[in-house]
């Protein structure tokens, strides 16, 4: 169970386990930054760093899981996310949060 | 431990390879140097010259399409704008008449007295950009200082978009609501790099609910 506020509603928080992160850099390859470079001259959305930053969002939340069940946690509470640009196309995105046992 | 041992492993094989390249190297020169013919010239600047030929194409392509994408945003990019806001105004109202109202609120959930059944994250991001000839507005207009339209509509437009499809992640997984909703801006490119590509990326997320 992850969620982003404090508490897990109609559970108990039994354990706190600490604080929890998974974080990846991924990149789209040359062709697609060719396209978004294009694509920024006419503006809009660019798609493939749209899909770019989804793929390294769920990667980054199932390290920051399996980081939790590691602990022998069932729940990441107050999860967060940053985003930095590392160099242009590349981006590196960390989510952490506080892993806990609910009951 | 097992990092450690990969590192040697990488090392012994990079320092192998490296003996093999310059072994290979002198043989070649102790072999070919006398007669220094022209294909050997060539396997050397070969790859090097069809890098160069590969950005000579592509400078040329650039200067040929940049005024054609240049003109296409002139001409296109306000009418898109305003084409994907009154599409979003009707995408907001068909899914706040699937929730009974408008889903997303910064609550933390105390104040729901029926109880939750379940509960789970949300996320959706998009990532948006102005088109050169809007950020060629936004130059003169910071010239003179005020307000930037132009690139406050395109940033309300991305933000907007990412809301909207939050409430329609939401609505795909089930959720009745969105607790605790947050709204995060980051910038593409590093600040370090002006030449880059200018886009914003808006990230919204939030803790789906169901109620008990």
């Amino acid at each position: 169970m992850v969620v982003n506020t404090e508490t897990i509603a109609g559970k108990v928080i039994t354990q706190n386990l600490g604080v929890v992160g998974g974080s990846t850099v991924r990149a789209k390859h040359i062709g697609k930054d060719i396209f978004a470079g294009l694509k920024n001259v006419v503006g809009g959305e660019l798609t493939a760093y749209t899909e770019l930053l989804e793929e390294s969002r769920t990667e980054a939340i199932a390290r920051m899981v399996a980081d939790a069940a590691a602990r022998g946690a069932n729940a990441v509470v107050n999860v967060r996310f940053a985003t930095s640009a590392v160099t242009g196309g590349a981006s590196e995105l960390f989510a952490y949060g506080t892993a806990v046992t609910v009951e | 431990m097992r990092s450690i041992d990969a590192r040697v492993g990488t090392l012994t094989t990079s320092v192998l390879m490296l003996v093999l390249l310059f072994s290979g190297v002198a043989m070649a020169q102790a072999d070919e140097a006398p007669k220094e013919d022209l294909s050997f010239i060539l396997l050397c600047v070969g790859p090097f010259l069809l890098i160069a030929l590969g950005f000579a194409v592509f400078g040329i392509l650039w200067a040929i399409f940049y005024p054609i994408l240049f003109l296409y945003g002139v001409i296109f990019s306000e009418r898109n704008l305003n084409k994907r806001m009154s599409g979003l105004v009707l995408r907001e109202s068909a899914s706040i008449e699937h929730f009974g109202k408008d889903p997303l609120s910064t609550l933390k959930g105390s104040h729901i007295v029926g109880g939750i059944k379940e509960t789970g994250l949300v996320y959706a991001s998009i990532v948006f950009s102005p088109s050169h000839w809007q950020l060629m507005i936004a130059w003169i207009n910071q010239i003179f200082g005020g307000r930037i339209d132009v690139l406050h509509r395109v940033i309300s437009v991305g933000r907007a978009e990412a809301k909207q499809r939050l409430r329609e992640q939401a609505q795909a997984a089930g959720w009745d609501d969105v607790l605790n909703v947050r709204i995060d801006t980051a910038e593409m490119t590093p600040a370090s790099k002006p030449k880059g590509t200018r886009a914003v990326e808006v990230f919204a997320y939030g803790t789906g609910v169901k109620f008990g």
